[in-house]
């Protein structure tokens, strides 16, 4: 810069120097008489002189001007550095920065919207319309309110919570933030504002909020209690729900800092308070049955559950106690076992009683058939007595028979657990044949076995035996008059249990209408002179005393079906 | 054929019955009868002192009596006292059909069967052969 003004200057005095001879030259040769009206060395010093004024014009120009230029310079360097920052935050940052310049009302996004919101550049609108038309419809109405009271600068700052539409169409939750731009008027003429995605914390706010609802909703009182044990008594406690306040009468102000202690009694049953206390100690869940007390005095029994509650360091924090009122179920257990006992006590006594009835039915009856097993020898003469005889002695016989049968049945019932041994199939069928040689003789039913799939049962003989003994005579005695009778017998093996199915073809039930009858006592389906509807009521309770079940089948005139189910161990 | 027995029931008709099959299956040839245990006792306690009376080989005894029962006649009957007398078998011949009574019965040695009445020929005939 010195330079170029030395340079200048040294240009000026040279050129000025060099006219100054052209001209002394000239004027010498147009007036040579003259000459003393001209001094060069006048002119020459005129010339430094003026050379060296002109050198510090210059100078003071230079360096009004570097100084111009050299904030110019930083001027120019601040704003790129902002421009930078500005640059960096944006894209560093989460959030969706807009700016709005609101007189024209353009409007830009950052990348954010994209990001956050799934937007591609050439979807997201040039104005403000673009934006409040995103925004949920319950929330728009409050949200504007707010956002133009801020602009018209009835508020100063501006912040909001508002659900934002993504490009897929869900919502988000956002919190929007925002500063205001003011032209020389204090007009607002640009706004610019930073959005959070908030949805996470908004979700987990809800959630903790449905939480708390069971807590202060549920009919279990809800206590928290700190973690450690206060002078070896229980710890104090923080917080206790609506539910307990409800029940004990206690509130939340009143109890709050205090110990358990205070409403739980710790003389009704010393082995459970020590339980507890010792859970404490260990850190471990404990459950008590105890009685508590409410703040009139009054006393009621309580489910008492302590649970250890650890904070995210794994250090146990606090205690949190679950108690359910169980005065009333203590009260029905009481009574239900008073019922139990009771019922137990009938049923003995009505056992007793039908085995009393029975005998003293049975002691006159033998004494009739062993008297007319008496008269069976002696010869009667008179026709009228012998069939008087003859009638007594069927009655008598009937009699018998039907009591006998109520005696099989009061037996079975009275024997609600039986004893089992593991049999063979094969031998039990043998043993009830054996039985029934003369009817099947008489019958020449076809049979089929099927135990190919299992050969032991693990049953009662006399009850198994009675059972198939019942379903064959049933079968025979109810077959078809136009077809060869065959029964088919299998056994199938479902793992834990075993089932037997039991198939004829004879002249079947009518389920339609017996359905409920079927296995009743004394019900009679076939009018047969024999048939006295006992078979299958026996045979249900023998199933059912030995742990099975039993369902039926049946076609009138195509045959009929049952199937019995009994556990394999 | 037996020489004695005797028969236990508080039902003069069952005793009654027991008589006339006993006698006709020949199985006996003398019937001594007691109302109820307590008499039957009495009986043994005549047949101490008095010996002109058979001891029977052979008990039918009901359960269900009055005074004194089954039960309880076996409960004095088992003792040292009668201990000369423990050679007679015992019949139970009862109408019960509890099965309680049946296990009962299995304490008493001299308890050699368990029937359920009428007493019958064929009872009879099955005995004889067992004794």
């Amino acid at each position: 810069m010195k330079n170029k003004t030395n340079q200048t200057t040294i240009i000026y005095i040279l050129a000025s120097i060099f006219l100054a001879i052209i001209y002394r030259e000239v004027f010498s040769i147009v007036f040579p008489s003259n000459p003393s009206s001209f001094s060069l060395l006048n002119n020459i010093l005129f010339i430094l002189f003026s050379g060296i004024i002109l050198r510090y014009v210059l100078y003071k120009n230079d360096i009004r001007n570097s100084e111009i230029y050299r904030k110019l310079k930083n001027t120019n360097n601040e704003i790129k550095e902002s421009n930078e920052k500005y640059d960096i935050v944006s894209k560093a940052t989460s959030d969706i920065i807009w700016d709005w310049k609101i007189t024209e009302d353009t409007m830009t996004w950052n990348k954010g919207i994209e990001s956050v919101f799934g937007y591609n550049q050439d979807q997201v609108g040039k104005t403000s319309e673009w934006w409040f038309d995103n925004i949920h419809p319950e929330d728009t109405i409050k949200m504007s309110i707010k956002l133009y009271s801020f602009i018209e600068q009835k508020t100063e700052k501006w912040q909001d919570q508002y659900r934002f539409k993504c490009a897929d169409g869900s919502y988000k939750y956002v919190l929007d933030r925002g500063f205001i731009l003011k032209d020389e008027n204090g007009k607002s003429v640009r706004m610019i504002g930073a959005i959070q995605d908030i949805t996470k914390q908004k979700e987990e706010e809800q959630r903790l909020k449905l939480l708390e609802t069971v807590i202060t909703h549920t009919k279990d009182s809800v206590i928290i209690t700190k973690a450690d044990l206060n002078d070896g008594k229980f710890p104090s406690i923080v917080y206790v729900n609506p539910a307990f306040s409800a029940t004990s009468g206690y509130s939340s102000d009143e109890i709050i800092g205090k110990s358990p202690e205070v409403f739980i009694s710790t003389n009704a049953d010393l082995e459970e308070h020590q339980k507890l206390i010792n859970a404490i100690k260990n850190k471990e869940e404990c459950q008590i049955e105890t009685l508590s007390y409410k703040k009139n005095k009054e006393a009621y029994w309580v489910n008492f559950n302590m649970l250890p509650v650890y904070d995210s360091e794994g250090e146990l924090s606090h205690w949190v106690s679950i108690q359910r009122d169980i005065t009333e179920d203590k009260k029905q257990e009481v009574e239900k076992e008073q019922l139990i006992k009771e019922l137990t006590q009938n049923n003995k006594d009505l056992q007793q009683f039908s085995y009393i009835t029975s005998h003293n039915l049975r002691a006159p009856l033998s004494n009739l058939t062993g008297l007319l097993n008496l008269i069976e020898d002696i010869p009667i003469e008179n026709q009228e007595l012998k069939e008087i005889i003859d009638g007594f002695n069927k009655s008598t016989h009937l009699l018998n028979d039907t009591i006998n049968d109520l005696v099989k049945v009061i037996i079975i019932k009275d024997n609600p657990s039986i004893e089992k041994e593991s049999l063979m199939l094969k031998d039990i069928f043998e043993d009830v044949f054996s039985q029934l040689d003369f009817l099947i003789g008489l019958h020449k039913p076809i049979i089929l076995f099927n135990f190919e799939e299992i050969s032991f049962l693990n049953t009662n003989k006399s009850y198994l035996e009675s059972i198939l003994l019942n379903l064959l005579t049933n079968s025979i005695k109810y077959k078809s008059e136009n077809r060869k009778l065959k029964i088919s017998i299998a056994a199938h093996d479902l793992g834990d249990s075993v089932i037997l199915i039991f198939k004829d073809n004879g002249i079947g039930i009518d389920l339609e209408r017996n359905k409920d009858k079927i296995f009743g006592l004394y019900q009679r389906f076939h009018d047969y002179p024999d048939s006295k509807g006992l078979g299958l009521y026996l045979v249900k309770s023998q199933v059912e005393t030995m742990g099975g079940t039993i369902s039926i089948e049946s076609k009138v005139n195509i045959g009929t079906t049952f199937t019995l189910t009994f556990k394999n161990r | 054929m037996l020489e004695t027995i005797l028969c236990i029931d508080d039902d003069p008709i069952t005793l009654m019955l027991c008589k006339m099959v006993i006698k006709k299956a020949l199985f006996s040839n003398e019937i001594a009868t007691a109302k109820n245990g307590e008499e039957a006792i009495k009986h043994f306690d005549n047949l101490k002192t008095n010996h002109s009376i058979n001891k029977p080989q052979l008990i039918f005894l009901d359960l269900n009596m009055p005074v004194m029962n089954g039960w309880e006649f076996l409960e004095r009957f088992i003792t040292e006292e009668y201990s000369e007398y423990h050679d007679t078998k015992v019949i139970i011949l009862s109408s019960t059909i509890d099965p309680q009574d049946l296990e009962k019965s299995k304490k008493y040695p001299m308890v050699i069967d368990f029937l359920s009445k009428p007493i019958s020929k064929e009872m009879l005939e099955f005995l004889k052969n067992k004794i």
